[in-house]
């Protein structure tokens, strides 16, 4: 009775769902509107390390947890702001322009329910040694922060100089100039013939602008634990937590350091790269290849939680592990193997890519060489050739180091040239436990006429 | 029970299991369950060989695990039927009843059946391990620890899918309702398995309210369905090895095993407090 009675309400309830609403005619319906719904949330802004560099990201308040990497320095900020959530990519967005209002107080922190130390906000700034696009990231605390902010404002504040004096010689070239075509002008007129013995204006060279760049700095609270899951919250400057504040924190480290991995950049697809960074990776390649590799210096991570520290909203298996590049392995030559038996010592080179010209696609892959001032290479890489005439099945590459000339650990690849064409044998292999049973069958029959 | 009883309880288990193993090796079924899985294995590698397009590569760990692990799931479908069907055949027939009058005893006969399955299943690994290694001759897809690691794995996953089927099968009195009953129940886990996933990637705020109390209880059912379903223990056993670490690998052979126990242990007490009869 029960079991009918649970039924009919069951059926009672789909149908009420699928049943649609009436006195709603077709153009009463409403449109649909996706203007975002805002809730003022109290979130946290980072930038943290990442494993390479610094990056930035905020934690809603659906994520309770934050994730950072153990003994290095983050930078961690409570914000008030409007939060709102974007169905499109699935993910709580951050209204930062409509309100950024940043919490005072003191970052507390708890170990097991115990408070472990107090933190303060101070100055933090983002450098980038190598230029804003770069890959290089560091992070400067308090008055180094201030230091390195200040020498980037003096190298912009010089350079600005420079260009004001830049346009300055440039004007009082182009005054010359004109001076040196009237005299030539007036001397040709003049009735004179032959090289005329004037001095060329000399055009100013423009100013390189800074070749670093340092963030404005921010006051953040700065975080550097060891492994371990700790508690935050901020409490206010009357005494109060600020709800909302409180958040997990897990502090994590790398699982394996110093591995070696590679970008391969196939030469038929520059564009798409591959990765080859486990050890147990191995390279399958059909036909003729012709592949780049860029070998890189990488940590293994836990997927879930370096996914969450990148961004807490992602998502990640905690059983798994991921490799994260760190810096490029500079100096290195890639070794390509056959069995015991070196085939070739392949030095880095810079490449460009050239589009063919014409309407039709197409790009040819050139070793770089300048062609002007400023003219950069598209990828510097080691080039490897995997010709059709490769006589063995199985390959191996390894890194060596310029300096020591030792095989550097854990850059060990396989690099296998499948063999397609034998496809359609797989077929006849499934074969084989038929043609087992016919043998037993028939051994079975004979012992039972016997 | 004594000595006597423990020895004569042994050996027909032995007897059992010598019965039932060479009546399964004589019979065409198995190896063309064997063949099946072969089969569609060879298409897969076929399909993976072509999409490694002309003059590309494709990086690859373990290339030969998913094969393996669609063979294993053909081969689970066809032990879990076999186990399934095994005691209420022998129920329907009379000749459980018969066995039972003599020195059979409900662990003796259970565990017949379960030895025979694996003792099936070993020599199942054994075309396994031939014809991956076959099929990395005739490929070049390297077959690597990590194959010989889910071939070994796959023993443990094995012995779950028996001890499940014969849980089933001490359950049910007839073939007929053996079989009913072991589809119904796969495709609920199928389902549940299904829904479970279409939810987990729609967030709650794109749900109302009913479906929130709907994908909730999913979750709950799914967390049940995933220690239950032996097929959950085949996808946990692939994953510990793409995974690379030891712990989840170990961990995984100690679930089945236990798996194994506590569903050897619940199907010889239903059978006894059934009884023999269909």
């Amino acid at each position: 009775m029960k079991l009918k009675n649970l039924l009919l309400t069951c059926a009672a309830l789909v149908f009420l769902t699928l049943t649609p609403q009436p006195g709603l005619t077709q153009e009463e319906k409403p449109a649909i509107s996706l203007a975002p719904l805002l809730q003022e949330q109290l979130v946290y802004s980072f930038n943290v390390f990442d494993g390479k560099g610094w990056s930035g990201g905020f934690v809603p308040k659906s994520e309770d947890t934050i994730y950072l990497i153990a003994n290095k320095d983050n930078a961690l900020s409570a914000k008030k702001t409007l939060v709102y959530f974007w169905p499109i990519t699935a993910r709580y967005m951050a209204g930062w322009r409509t309100l950024n209002e940043d919490m005072q107080g003191t970052l507390e922190i708890l170990k097991d329910g115990k408070l472990i130390d107090k933190l303060e906000k101070q100055d933090t700034v983002l450098s980038y040694p190598e230029g804003y696009w770069a890959e290089i990231t560091l992070f400067y605390t308090a008055e180094e922060a201030t230091e390195w902010h200040k020498r980037y404002k003096d190298a912009v504040d010089k350079y600005y100089e420079a260009l004001s004096k830049f346009y300055e010689a440039r004007a009082e070239y182009t005054r010359k100039m004109d001076e040196f075509f009237e005299q030539i002008r007036k001397r040709r007129e003049a009735g004179e013939e032959g090289p005329l013995d004037i001095e060329i204006p000399r055009e100013p060279e423009p100013p390189t602008g800074p070749d670093f760049y340092v963030t404005e700095p921010t006051r953040n609270y700065v975080i550097n634990l060891p492994v371990g899951e700790y508690e935050i919250r901020l409490r206010a400057d009357d005494g109060t937590i600020v709800e909302g504040s409180e958040k997990n924190l897990v502090v994590f480290t790398a699982r394996r350091r110093g591995g070696v991995g590679y970008e391969i950049i196939p030469g038929n697809r520059w564009t798409a790269e591959e990765q080859c960074n486990d050890p147990a990776d191995a390279i399958y390649a059909a036909g003729r290849n012709l592949l780049y590799f860029r070998p890189y210096q990488q940590d293994e991570y836990n997927e879930l939680y370096h996914n969450k520290l990148l961004d807490p909203q992602n998502e990640g298996m905690k059983e798994n592990w991921k490799w994260v590049h760190t810096q490029p392995l500079e100096n290195v030559y890639l070794l390509f193997y056959s069995q015991d038996r070196l085939l070739e010592r392949i030095d880095k080179r810079p490449y460009k890519v050239e589009q063919i010209p014409g309407a039709e696609l197409g790009y040819n892959i050139v070793e770089f060489a300048p062609e002007y001032p400023g003219d950069k290479p598209t990828f510097e890489g080691q080039q490897l050739i995997l010709s059709e005439e490769l006589a063995r099945k199985d390959y191996r590459i390894y890194l060596e180091d310029k300096e020591e000339n030792t095989i550097i650990s854990g850059s060990e690849r396989e690099i296998r040239l499948a063999k397609k064409e034998n496809v359609n044998f797989l077929y006849y292999l499934s074969f084989f436990p038929l043609i087992i049973g016919g043998i037993v069958f028939t051994f079975r029959r004979r012992k039972v006429k016997k | 029970m004594n000595e006597r009883g423990i020895s004569l309880s042994t050996h027909s288990t032995k007897i059992l299991t010598r019965r039932e193993f060479l009546s399964a090796l004589y019979g065409w079924g198995f190896y063309v369950a064997i063949f099946i899985s072969f089969l569609v294995s060879s298409l897969i590698l076929r399909n993976f060989l072509q999409g490694i397009r002309e003059d590309n590569i494709f990086i690859s760990s373990y290339p030969l695990n998913f094969p393996l692990f669609v063979s294993m799931v053909i081969i689970s479908l066809y032990l879990v039927i076999v186990s399934a069907v095994s005691i209420s055949r022998e129920k329907e027939q009379g000749t459980l009843e018969v066995l039972f009058y003599g020195p059979v005893s409900s662990s003796s006969f259970l565990l017949g059946k379960y030895f025979t399955d694996m003792l099936l299943y070993l020599i199942i690994a054994g075309f396994f391990s031939v014809y991956f290694f076959g099929v990395s001759l005739i490929t070049n897809l390297g077959f690597t620890v990590a194959l010989g690691k889910a071939i070994f794995v796959s023993i443990f996953i094995a012995s779950c899918v028996i001890s499940f089927g014969l849980f089933i099968s001490s359950l049910t009195g007839k073939v007929r309702s053996s079989i009913v009953w072991l589809i119904g129940i796969l495709i609920g886990f199928l389902v549940i398995w299904f829904f479970q996933n279409m939810f987990r990637g729609i967030p709650s705020e794109a749900l109302s309210s009913w479906l929130i109390y709907v994908q909730r209880t999913l979750n709950v059912i799914y967390y049940f369905v995933n220690w239950v379903s032996p097929f959950s223990y085949l996808s946990r056993g692939m994953e510990s090895i793409g995974v690379g670490s030891m712990r989840p690998f170990l961990l995984n052979i100690l679930y089945s095993v236990v798996y194994t126990v506590v569903f050897l242990t619940a199907s010889i007490y239903i059978l006894k407090a059934k009884g023999v009869r269909a």
